[in-house]
């Protein structure tokens, strides 16, 4: 009779948990959704000037500025997108372009001008996982990650976080075998990005490092990448963030990456 | 030391449990915490130590150089696995073995382990290798693409074929990862050491041995050979050490024809042997290569005064019938002259404290020890062993000869009476003979090459130089160098550099430049330097471009900024066309020097993607104008998956930049030539901007220990050739007689040498020791015979009549001496490692030489000189 008890009351427990608990719980791709939305989709445009601090492992540090412009194609949350990025230092690389127009279901577009060159080439690489300007960051990790690209899964929900596993569709495009976000509760904010290899070893971590409040939209405003394969990071610090700027179409086009919208990046 | 062996004689037992107990004792220490590790922190273990770098002191210059400059280049050492397939139309550029060579990257990427916190083993992301580097290509129209160069292992045989094809096109892979012919491959595997390679090269090769076809794998590259040979030296010291002991053990049988008698000497160099090593190993000091040969060093030392003495034994025990009677005859005869052998022999090899080479420091100094330990050993032990030996097991040992009794000599006597004979009788044209000898020789000594390569440490059947060979033929080379530029700064006081800072900014905005102007002379009355002045305008400039509320002032204030930064990059000089296009001169001079196979910086990068920028035509294959293109054409190369791989080449300041040089040759000698080369070119073509220039790299390092240890040898060997010289006249107390036992040394030195010289030996580490060798062992027999020779002389009226008894027991014994000695080190011929050919060869030559210059020449010199060598002994025979 006793030990019909405590059964009595394990299950009851169990019930209480898994009812709690889903009543809590939100749908996994709702949580993905809302952060992809917070990272690369708020407002309807967006600019902001970088300074990116390249340290290697021997804490040897590189610099490079640039002012990033970003329209919305749609409305439609990790809809198609514009990006221009305008490199401003160091000098002897300054009014460098890159011009990316993100594709949903394909690959981006990606142009870059080359100033001392005089010379526009189309990027045709075969994956978006390659270093940014000789960064910790790929640019995949600027203009953002298509998040049908990977199956995500709930791992767990702290006081404060979501902690999502995502796992690539296809191995085969990526050097991870999968990545873990954690991802804030209220703002939904990736505050944690870790990557792991096929040994299951970690080996690549994101960070946020401060995060503010723009135009009414919580902002990261320095960020970290970090990877210890080949050792170092990259900080990313954001200054002079503005969104629902009214960029028109037209500048995030060939056109104007050899005369580049003075006014828009100042 | 006469006290010594009477001692021994009287309480045999007391002695020979002694030396078993501290034997023992000694073997414990090693022992312990060898076995287990950590238990005994007192206690040293076993370490070993395969590394040549170690041939230098942690602090040598060279070193500290080579190591900074590989920590700021990140660069590791490599080993390189070579693939070739001889039976494929497109050689391994096939389906199947590119999926295998797919596999053995993916699983070589997967060999890193994590010790004492550390992450060892393979440093995957620097792993070049088709699925591992990136093929950077115009991709159709105004297109450029960065892809690995083989993702995935490929689906057709075409497909495999344009994976050569894309490889060729690229100077840095061409001939490096894929040969000229397009039929083989090579992977260059970075290991985060050395002494992790035999491990990883171990493991690839089971790796290799699972697979199937008829692909052909070969692993070299300097730390993998240099591992490799560390592995196999321990392996050959089981096999050849004992292989010695047993030729001599039978050797001396064959002489003595008594078993027990004959295990003494065994007995002694054992011990001599495991209380040597054993005091290494407990004082803390590595096992190197050099160290690893101590025991084949001792051996020989240790049984030659153990066969004087056994070899008197056995012609005076038959007349007396009595041990202790013979022994005390025996020790008496040879007490001085072993003690004085003994101590030049140490000598020769403790003045090897006096090279700059640790590990040849450790080598000399305790051979030296070595030796005196086998001397005590050898003055007690045997006479102590035959005192135990029961009466009966000596029962017709010994010569049945009496002197002046001519019954049944045996064969070496005969032979060794008539040779004593005809010393005298042919004195001169001995000494001619050995005169046109040394002629030869000195002829021999002009052609002596010094050269060593740790790869040639193997023999020619070795795998590693067949990999070596496969691999050379088909690459561009598996010798590592590295030539590192460094800029100069150029030398203007700081109010020039704000002067040069000023006339530039009459092309800004004038009123912006008015500003700046006002600023630098507030900054200047400060203590800082350009640099800290030039930071802080950047700083106020950037402020002021923030603050500028018009369009106009922000661009003003922004082409200030962009001034005083464009003054800050003057100083990454390596982004300056002219001194691209420099570099790329002096690898076309490294090319045609012949001693490289292809070399690889900057400007390839640079030229390689400035071509696919500019839609892959060979004419764009150049350096570009200017260096914000150079900049910029970096910042796109940048843009791939190993974006790492520039500060292997340039540090991020541009004020480094580094060549990788591939030779096919690890010769020390090639090395030297290069080096020379590059020094009178970079004499004769001054760079546009003045440079420095610094070497690093394995092969480097191997030619600066090399030039160190000859001439370190040189130096020990002169002085210690004073020391023993000196001796030999303290012991003869005769500056002649002195003279005269460094004769036989002198020419087995020269004849040995002259030798090396006409066979085209390299004069290589093994060699350079052996001098010290020669020294010791040449110079034993010189006292031998003649101490034994000034005794005898006492006893005869001339050195005629001396002649005849000097052949007869001291000849003997010193002839049983070179026999047993020389032959005994034949099987090391055997081994597959050449330095342990060569030891064993020139111990027997020296061995062979020495006996012979002490046998023929010293009669011969004592005939031709009598009147100088015996004027005291003739004088007191005419009562003087």
């Amino acid at each position: 009779m006793f030990i019909s008890q405590i059964k009595a009351r394990l299950i009851g427990m169990l019930l209480v948990i898994f009812f709690t608990g889903s009543a809590w719980s939100i749908d996994v791709s709702e949580i993905v959704s809302k952060a992809n939305n917070v990272s690369y989709y708020q407002g309807e445009d967006g600019r902001a000037k970088v300074h990116m601090s390249i340290f290697d492992a021997q804490e040897r540090e590189r610099n490079r500025d640039f002012t990033i412009l970003r329209r919305d194609m749609s409305n439609v949350v990790d809809g198609e997108q514009k990006f221009f990025v305008y490199f401003t230092r160091p000098s002897d690389v300054s009014k460098t372009v890159f011009l990316v127009w993100k594709k949903l279901g394909q690959d981006d577009d990606r142009w870059l001008y080359l100033p001392a060159l005089d010379l526009v080439k189309r990027i045709a690489a075969s994956d978006e996982r390659t270093s940014f300007v000789g960064s910790h960051f790929f640019y995949e990790d600027v203009s953002g990650r298509a998040i049908d690209e990977d199956e995500h899964e709930l791992l767990e929900q702290s006081q404060n976080y979501y902690v999502i596993k995502s796992t690539p569709k296809n191995a085969n495009l990526v050097e991870f075998a999968y990545y873990k976000n954690w991802i804030h509760r209220e703002t939904f904010i990736p505050v944690k990005t870790e990557y792991y290899d096929k040994n299951n070893m970690l080996y690549r971590i994101y960070s946020a490092l401060k995060v503010e409040e723009v135009d009414g939209f919580q902002t990261v405003t320095q960020s970290r990448m970090s990877d210890s394969r080949i050792g170092g990071y990259t900080e990313m610090s954001y200054s002079e963030v503005k969104y629902n700027v009214g960029l028109a179409d037209e500048l995030f086009s060939e056109r104007y990456l050899r005369n580049p919208p003075r006014r828009e990046l100042r | 030391m006469l006290i010594l062996s009477e001692r021994a004689c009287r309480k045999p037992k007391v002695f020979l449990s002694l030396a078993g107990l501290i034997s023992l004792v000694i073997v414990i220490m090693v022992a312990l915490p060898s076995l287990w590790p950590g238990s005994f922190s007192l206690l040293h273990s076993i370490r070993i130590d395969t590394d040549p770098e170690n041939m230098l002191n942690a602090e040598e210059p060279v070193r500290v150089t080579h190591n900074s400059l590989r920590h700021e280049y990140n660069l590791h050492d490599m080993l390189v696995v070579g693939v070739v397939n001889k039976s494929h139309p497109q050689g391994v550029f096939n389906q199947a073995t590119l999926a295998r060579v797919y596999q053995l990257t993916t699983y070589a990427q997967s060999l890193t382990w994590q010790e004492n916190g550390e992450q060892k083993g393979v440093i995957s992301v620097d792993l070049i290798a088709p699925s591992s580097v990136d093929n950077i290509e115009q991709a159709g129209l105004g297109s450029i693409r960065f892809e690995w160069l083989m993702a995935r292992p490929p689906q057709s045989e075409a497909e495999s074929l344009s994976i050569a094809d894309k490889a060729y096109k690229i100077p840095f892979l061409k001939d490096t990862l894929v040969s000229s012919d397009r039929k083989a491959l090579a992977l260059y595997i970075p290991i985060s050491e050395k002494k992790v390679s035999y491990r990883v090269a171990t493991l690839l090769r089971e790796k290799i041995d699972s697979f199937e076809g008829d692909d052909e794998f070969y692993i070299t590259g300097l730390p993998v050979a240099q591992d490799q040979f560390g592995v196999e030296m321990f392996q050959q010291m089981a096999i050849s050490a004992p292989a010695a002991m047993a030729l001599i053990f039978l050797l001396m049988w064959l002489f003595f024809r008594n078993l027990k008698l004959i295990i003494s000497p065994m007995i002694v160099a054992l011990v001599s042997v495991i209380m040597t090593m054993g005091l290494l190993i407990i004082t803390g000091h590595t096992v190197h290569i050099m160290s690893s040969m101590i025991p084949i060093f001792i051996m020989p030392i240790a049984v030659l005064d153990a066969v004087h003495i056994l070899s008197d034994f056995f012609d005076r025990y038959p007349q007396s019938k009595n041990r202790y009677q013979a022994l005390r005859e025996v020790m008496e005869e040879l007490s001085s002259p072993m003690l004085y052998t003994s101590l030049t022999t140490s000598i020769g090899f403790s003045s090897l404290a006096l090279t700059p080479i640790p590990p040849v420091q450790v080598f000399g100094l305790f051979v030296g020890v070595g030796v005196l330990i086998a001397w005590v050993l050898t003055i007690t032990l045997v006479p102590a062993y035959i005192m135990l030996m029961p009466e009966s097991s000596l029962k017709g040992f010994g010569m049945v000869q009496h002197e002046g009794q001519d019954v049944h000599p045996s064969l070496l006597a005969r032979l060794l009476f008539a040779l004593g004979k005809g010393t005298y009788q042919h004195a001169k044209l001995i000494l001619v003979a050995v005169l046109a000898l040394v002629g030869v020789a000195y002829y021999g000594i002009q052609k002596i090459q010094i050269n060593d390569n740790p790869v040639k440490w193997f023999a020619p059947s070795h795998e590693i130089r067949i990999a070596d060979n496969a691999l050379n033929e088909r690459f561009a080379g598996t010798y590592m160098a590295y030539l590192s530029l460094r800029a100069i700064d150029e030398k203007i006081t700081k109010q020039q550099a704000i002067n040069k800072l000023l006339e530039g900014l009459a092309s800004l905005d004038q009123r912006v430049a008015v500003e700046i102007t006002n600023k630098v002379s507030a900054l200047s009355t400060q203590s800082w330097g350009y640099g800290e002045i030039l930071l802080q305008l950047q700083r106020f400039a950037s402020e002021q471009a923030d603050q500028a509320v018009a369009d106009a002032d922000w661009e003003a204030w922004d082409q200030a900024v962009s001034y005083l930064q464009a003054q800050q990059q003057d100083k990454e000089v390596f982004k300056n066309p002219e001194l691209l296009s420099y570099i790329s001169q002096l690898q076309q001079y490294l090319l045609s020097t012949g001693l490289v196979g292809k070399s690889n910086s900057l400007t390839d990068i640079v030229k390689t993607v400035h071509r696919e920028l500019l839609l892959g035509e060979s004419s764009a294959f150049r350096v570009p104008d200017t260096s914000a293109a150079v900049a910029q054409t970096l910042m796109t190369y940048q843009g791939s998956h190993r974006p790492q791989d520039l500060w292997h080449f340039v540090t991020p300041d541009y004020r480094k930049t580094n060549l990788w040089i591939q030779l096919k040759s690890g010769d020390n000698q090639d090395m030297r030539r290069l080096v020379t080369a590059v020094d009178q070119y970079l004499v004769e073509n001054p760079p546009p901007l003045a440079l420095a220039h610094d070497w690093f790299g394995l092969t480097y390092i191997n030619m600066v220990w090399q030039d160190k240890m000859v001439t370190g040898m040189m130096k020990a060997f002169l002085g210690s050739f004073v020391i023993v010289l000196a001796m030999m006249a303290f012991l003869f107390r005769s500056f002649w007689w002195g003279l005269l036992s460094m004769v036989p040394l002198t020419v087995t030195i020269a004849l040995t040498y002259g030798l090396i010289g006409i066979i085209g030996k390299d004069y290589d580490m093994p060699v350079a020791v052996l001098s010290s060798l020669s020294l010791g062992l040449a110079v034993d027999y010189a006292i031998h015979f003649l101490a034994r020779a000034r005794e005898l002389r006492k006893r005869y009226a001339s050195w005629e009549e001396t002649v005849l008894v000097v052949y007869g027991e001291p000849a003997r014994a010193i002839t049983r001496n070179i026999i047993v000695i020389g032959c005994g080190f034949l099987p090391l011929l055997a081994a597959p490692l050449v330095p342990y050919q060569t030891v064993g060869f020139f111990i027997s030559t020296i061995l062979l030489l020495a006996g012979a210059a002490t046998l023929l020449l010293l009669p011969a010199l004592i005939r031709l000189f009598e009147h100088v060598l015996f004027k005291n002994i003739t004088k007191a025979e005419r009562g003087i």
